[in-house]
């Protein structure tokens, strides 16, 4: 039997496969561009949720390092139940850093914080501020957890540590990234189904072309070929596309946040976001080009 | 090259045979007509031998290899082995004559080279060595089909197979397409034609297999149409 041409790609069969790639891609052009379009959609609206995202998580890291629980001490501790507390805390191994702030300093920071509003308040007065313990955890999600464990400690009169600010903002990250990701999965779907569609198309136009090349002995590798690239590079197309966009989207909003002076805001730089969304984007994109197209051909190359 | 033993075919389970314990050998070189009225099988036939189906029961050998047990993958270097030839030619009707048969050519992954040069030569030898640049779709029927024939042995296959080849041609025509096949065959190639040109058939006293519902009731060499009835 005659072995050759599974291997031996000749020129001939590799123009004629890219020609008949473009040659599917321009008969069916509405319906790619179509199915582009939505490739690029789903692409660019997992873009913009990766780039909040990648910045969400930036900032809630930023935030993370510096959160801090603060113990206040009970105005009727005697001095021995202070320094036993001092030991516990500075000798705990989930503790980064204790300092001790007096109620002087407190109330210090308290006059800078409100500026002239405390002039003519009786400094002979006696000071109602409590002195604290400011701590830094190992962990900062250990923070929670801690805080309840000094509740416990005796010579404590309360603890504080920004609750709900910290957890609000650990939910609002989650919620974001499960809204995205439910999103991002019916478009996908949409996607594909689209593509596949589309490749369809083509298909049964060539039905007959098909048939030919089973009957003088064609495998079916060189069959699918066309098709699997026309999937590709509408994938890859849908991917490119919302790139470009993103790319501008993002360039405009750092412009905008350098102008306002809100670069406490911390943004992310350009580069490493675009490099982190091509990593992802582009072989999403090309990958769900190529499930669309095998979805559609399976049944017709059982002849 | 074809070796058919105890061979049934059919379709659906619980239905009638479309082939009924069918057996006969097709050696090397051969040219055979297979006969018969619509429906007597010619036709699941040829498909069983190109593997588009599978026997139900019984041997078929084609090239010495069981058909039944021939892998998928390995089908596409069985079909390189045969020639087709249809009834309704099964061209690309919007392509002109060259691309037609190079197309064959092209989806085994020849080369440019050799391409350039045989097809251009195959189109003399089916008598169209001028016409390479028109379209299919321009051409008589007569001229189709030999273009089919053209692609059928463009790849040097060791066996044509047929199938009404003559069908939708006038007399005349019909007689050139049979006298290149016979040329064909002349050179080596086994051939096989179904049909039910009768005319055709006694013409050219060649081995006739003749099939009536699904059952092998005849096989004559140098035999003649009428004898099924």
């Amino acid at each position: 039997m005659n072995k050759r041409g599974f291997i031996p790609m000749f020129i001939s069969s590799f123009i004629y496969i890219i020609g008949e790639t473009f040659k599917g891609l321009y008969r069916n052009r509405w319906m790619c561009i179509t199915s582009t379009g939505v490739v690029a959609v789903t692409i660019l609206m997992l873009g913009v949720f990766m780039v909040v995202n990648m910045n969400l998580s930036h900032v809630t890291e930023l935030v993370k390092e510096q959160v801090e629980i603060v113990v206040y001490i009970d105005e009727e501790a005697d001095q021995s139940t202070i320094s036993k507390l001092e030991e516990k805390l500075t000798g705990h191994p989930e503790i980064e850093e204790v300092v001790y702030v007096s109620s002087e300093e407190h109330m210090g920071r308290l006059r800078q914080q409100l500026g002239g509003m405390l002039e003519g308040y009786d400094t002979s007065l006696e000071n109602p501020l409590l002195a604290s313990y400011e701590i830094k955890t190992v962990e900062p999600e250990s923070i929670v957890m801690l805080a309840d464990e000094f509740e416990t400690y005796p010579g404590v009169s309360n603890v504080f540590y920004g609750r709900g600010y910290v957890e609000n903002l650990f939910a609002v990250t989650g919620v974001i990234q499960m809204i995205g990701i439910a999103l991002m999965i019916g478009l996908a779907v949409t996607a594909v189904f689209l593509i596949s569609h589309t490749i369809k198309l083509t298909v049964m136009m060539r039905k007959r072309e098909i048939a030919i090349m089973k009957y003088v002995g064609a495998t079916n590798w060189f069959i699918r070929w066309p098709f699997l690239l026309e999937g590709m590079l509408m994938g890859f197309i849908g991917a490119v596309l919302p790139m470009v966009f993103l790319y501008y989207i993002y360039q405009t909003s750092l412009d905008w946040v350098a102008a306002n002076d809100l670069m406490f805001i911390s943004p992310l730089p350009l580069e490493m976001v675009m490099i982190e969304l091509a990593k992802y984007l582009v072989p999403l994109g090309t990958g769900l080009g190529m499930l669309g197209s095998t979805f559609s051909m399976g049944r017709f190359l059982r002849v | 090259m074809v070796d058919a033993k105890n061979m049934y075919m059919r379709y659906t389970r619980g239905e009638q045979f479309a082939l009924e314990n069918v057996s006969f050998t097709i050696d090397r070189g051969e040219f055979v007509f297979f006969v018969g009225s619509s429906g007597a099988g010619k036709s699941t036939l040829l498909k069983l031998i190109i593997r588009e189906i599978i026997p139900s029961s019984g041997g078929l050998k084609v090239f010495n290899r069981d058909v039944s047990r021939l892998p998928r993958h390995r089908l596409p270097y069985l079909r390189r082995n045969i020639g087709m030839v249809f009834q309704d030619f099964r061209l690309m009707e919007e392509r002109s004559v060259y691309d037609n048969v190079a197309f064959a050519m092209i989806v085994i992954g020849s080369s440019r080279k050799e391409i350039r040069r045989r097809v251009p030569h195959l189109l003399k030898l089916v008598g169209l060595g001028n016409k390479a640049k028109v379209r299919i779709k321009d051409l008589s029927g007569g001229e189709q089909q030999r273009v089919g024939l053209a692609r059928a042995i463009a790849n040097r296959p060791a066996m044509i197979i047929a199938d009404e080849p003559t069908g939708n041609l006038d007399p005349g025509t019909a007689l050139d397409i049979m006298n290149l096949l016979r040329n064909i065959n002349l050179r080596g190639t086994t051939v096989l034609v179904a049909t039910h040109n009768r005319d055709i058939v006694d013409r050219f006293k060649k081995r006739v297999i003749y099939f009536e519902n699904g059952k092998l009731v005849g096989d004559e060499q140098k035999g003649i149409y009428s004898n099924v009835h």
